[in-house]
């Protein structure tokens, strides 16, 4: 019995020193000359979750774009704080509500997220079709990310234990054309190319070739290969500088896959990117979705 | 000329052809409807959604050829934002099911129905105004002022604590709950106590029962039928007893609603002093004739939910992660029950079909609910349900051997336990366009509705959406039996704006 819970207790103690080693929360990172790909890719998650930030709200209008180029769109309000927070292990809390078309409008989550990296999210869901709120399990993480061309943990659950890194190069980024709108984004871009392997087997892909900017420490580009190491599919992410109080924060404002087998494309757009606004936690309460009257 | 089905079938069809789905970049098309609302009201904080929806349904047993609904609904809600604290909504509907105009076997007016609840007189159309509220919004506290649907509970198509507004049962239990609550006029106060704390406190002088399909609908329950069938022998009289609206008959709610930080398990605590909206029936026999009053039944309503998703594992790490448990529980304290022989067709009290009397009870139901997705997007849901009604006092007329405590729906026998099964497993294809979903419910007493069905997104503003309903088992039992010969399949074209 001793042995089992000074086991227990080494694995928390190990836990701890992983997790005294991660970046500080509310602190802007960039990469640095010589660092090594688990740098790199600690500083990518850092940014792609805005924990850099104390809060963020946007508008997304996410297109899905069939292969005969007919167009299905939803649109939502996101709202995130930044909490870092140790006493009860939240990383940071979501809300994301639809507000179109109507067949959607009303749909709400509010997702905590944690610092434990083993730990999954805690998801509630407000379906106005029932008018209550649902406490539902978190999307596998290969599930299609509201039926788009992009799988829900690589837009809100992949975390950096996730995976083995190797740096195979640099290279400035030739340049992405958007499957939406057909405008040239980030060409010339100095970046990183990482390779990414999954860790748990078997997986929906054998690996990833991502770029990420030497600038500032976003990934670009990933190129996502299947289990018989054929490139499928792409992922786009669109980057903008915001300044905010005098800090630089890099922000997504735009994210594109695209499947080469199907054809079928999937972009989302935000727009009215906002940080520090001073959102309080409250917000972030079962009280908000309760407040959805569609 | 009488419409024919299969004729209403292929217009439904041809309507989905020439939808156009093309849109301009990020601007959201929704339609000419909302053109036209917008244009005619052109105020900056008001906002308009809503719905055109055709709902056709073939009874199978008689080769497609009989509709047991042919409802045109139109749907429309509105909000208007004063500022951000204080934001009214409405939500308006109007409907008609023109299945008794096109199937004479149907009866629009029965007499025994017409008499006992005057809105059902024309069960194809009923209440336009489905919600009408303010919502007064701060940090501390909101307030709902208005006619509204809560719901409490976490369980799903089974109403443990979901008893707040009564239920349409024109359709049984087949439409989403939200469709067939009946919404009260209430003062909803919620109050933040804790960050995630809130106590909320229901005041609701509103009454309205039930509603129940008058005999000879599609969807009688058989406790009608009887009932209209026994009238048809003896003079009846019927007499309802029903709370006032008023203050002294004002209905409370109390919860207490948490998430432990930390931990994020969800607790409620459920507090509602009502009246029970399927009224007991007293039956007396006098020479003049025979006498039912239906009482609705002053209730009292413990109860408790919780959920909580196993995010790291129990115990040890990983065991049971992913799964969501939730669960309900309610004491009932007030109701009442009939009692009778079980499934007696010969006339007690020479007016009902097996009713002897009625007897005070306690109920206690609960469910618990298991909630997973397996394979990238296979969500599965499965609910195991007990109910037990305990008699209060023992009446002279009731013979243990005999008799047996009776479903109010049915008036089937009542097991000392009820139990049901819930299974629902549910998944998408082609980027959530199609979905298709199956329900199974299982009673203990081996009846059955099986009701698989498929929604196909034609594009941002039309859905259709096809599927069957099998009902299987005796009829005096509640989950499937009693609607035996009812299997189904069914149509619905949805254009929302």
């Amino acid at each position: 019995m001793k042995k089992i819970i000074l086991l227990l207790l080494g694995a928390a103690l190990t836990y701890s020193c992983a997790s005294a080693a991660d970046l500080q929360y509310f602190q802007v990172y960039k990469p640095k000359e010589g660092m090594t790909a688990d740098e790199i890719m600690q500083i990518k998650y850092h940014n792609k979750y805005s924990l850099f930030a104390k809060d963020y709200e946007s508008i997304g209008d996410v297109v899905f774009i069939e292969k005969d180029g007919s167009r299905r769109n939803r649109r939502f309000l996101r709202q995130r704080i930044i909490l870092g927070r140790v006493s009860d292990d939240v990383s940071y809390k979501d809300l994301v509500m639809f507000t179109q078309p109507t067949s959607v409008k009303g749909l709400a989550t509010l997702t905590w997220n944690y610092m434990n990296p083993n730990r999954d999210q805690d998801v509630w869901l407000w379906l106005p079709s029932l008018k209550k709120i649902r406490k539902v399990s978190a999307g596998q993480a290969d599930d299609s990310f509201l039926g788009g061309d992009f799988t829900v943990e690589e837009i809100t659950t992949r975390r950096f234990k996730d995976e083995t890194y190797k740096l195979i190069g640099e290279e400035d980024f030739k340049g992405y054309t958007s499957i939406f709108d057909g405008k040239v984004f980030h060409k010339g871009e100095p970046c990183y190319v990482i390779e990414c392997t999954p860790k748990r087997k078997p997986c929906y892909y054998s690996k990833r070739i991502t770029y990420v900017s030497r600038n500032f420490g976003g990934n670009i580009l990933d190129e996502i290969y299947d289990p018989n190491g054929k490139l499928y599919r792409t992922l786009f992410r669109g980057w903008i500088i915001m300044n905010i109080n005098g800090k630089d924060y890099p922000a997504q404002n735009r994210v594109e896959g695209n499947d080469l087998r199907t054809g079928h494309k999937t972009a989302i757009l935000f727009d009215e990117i906002k940080f520090d606004q001073g959102l309080t936690e409250d917000i972030f309460s079962e009280k908000t979705l309760m407040r959805q009257r569609w | 000329m009488r419409f024919k089905p299969k004729i209403v079938l292929l217009l439904l069809l041809c309507l989905m052809v020439p939808v156009s789905a093309s849109y301009a970049a990020l601007e959201i098309d929704r339609g000419p409807i909302y053109g036209l609302l917008k244009k005619g009201l052109p105020l900056k904080n008001l906002e308009f959604a809503g719905y055109l929806k055709n709902e056709t349904a073939l009874r199978i047993a008689h080769g497609f050829d009989e509709f047991m609904k042919e409802a045109n609904i139109a749907q429309l809600q509105a909000e208007y934002k004063f500022n951000d604290n204080i934001q009214f909504f409405t939500t308006l509907k109007w409907f008609y099911d023109a299945v008794f105009a096109l199937e004479n076997k149907y009866d629009r007016d029965p007499k025994w129905e017409s008499k006992s609840n005057k809105k059902i007189k024309y069960p194809e159309k009923l209440q336009w105004l489905r919600e009408c509220y303010l919502d007064i919004l701060t940090d501390r506290l909101d307030l709902r002022l208005g006619k509204q649907q809560v719901v409490w509970g976490t369980a799903d198509g089974v109403r443990i604590l979901d008893i707040i507004n009564p239920l349409d049962y024109r359709e049984w239990t087949l439409k989403d709950y939200i469709d067939t609550r009946i919404p009260l006029w209430m003062i909803n106060a919620e109050g933040k106590l804790l960050m995630n704390g809130q106590l909320q406190l229901l005041l609701i002088p509103d009454y309205e029962p039930n509603y129940f399909a008058p005999a000879g609908a599609p969807f009688t329950l058989r406790t009608v039928r009887l009932g209209a069938e026994a009238a048809e022998k003896v003079t009846t009289t019927t007499i309802d007893q029903k709370p006032a609206r008023d203050f002294e008959h004002t209905k409370i709610g109390l919860r207490w609603r948490n998430i432990i930080e930390g931990h994020a398990f969800e607790y409620t605590l459920n507090y509602l002093h009502t009246y029970d909206f399927a009224s007991s029936a007293y039956t007396a026999r006098t020479a003049a004739g025979a006498f039912i009053t239906r009482r609705a039944e002053q209730i009292d309503v413990f109860g408790g939910t919780f959920s909580k998703t196993i995010t790291e594992g129990i115990l040890i790490p990983g065991l049971a992660k992913g799964w969501t448990l939730r669960g309900e529980f309610a004491y009932i304290k007030g109701g009442a029950m009939n009692y009778g022989q079980s499934g007696a067709k010969v006339p007690v009290l020479g007016i009902d079909g097996s009713i002897s009397g009625t007897v005070d009870v306690d109920q206690y139901n609960y469910v618990l609910g298991f909630d997973k997705t397996f394979f990238t997007n296979w969500q599965f849901s499965s609910q195991f349900i007990q109910m037990w009604a305990k008699q209060r006092e023992k009446p002279p007329t009731f013979n243990k051997s005999t008799m047996t405590l009776l479903n109010g729906v049915t008036r089937g026998p009542l097991d000392k336990v009820e139990t049901i099964l819930t299974t629902m497993i549910a998944t998408d294809f082609m980027h959530e366009r199609l979905k298709p979903q199956i329900l199974v419910i299982y009673g203990d007493d081996n009846d059955w509705r099986i009701s698989p069905k498929v929604s196909y997104e034609i594009s941002d503003q039309w859905l259709v959406t096809a599927g069957l309903h099998f009902f299987e088992g005796k009829e005096i039992y509640l989950n499937g039996g009693q609607f035996d010969k009812n299997d189904q399949v069914f149509l619905e074209l949805k254009y929302t704006f």
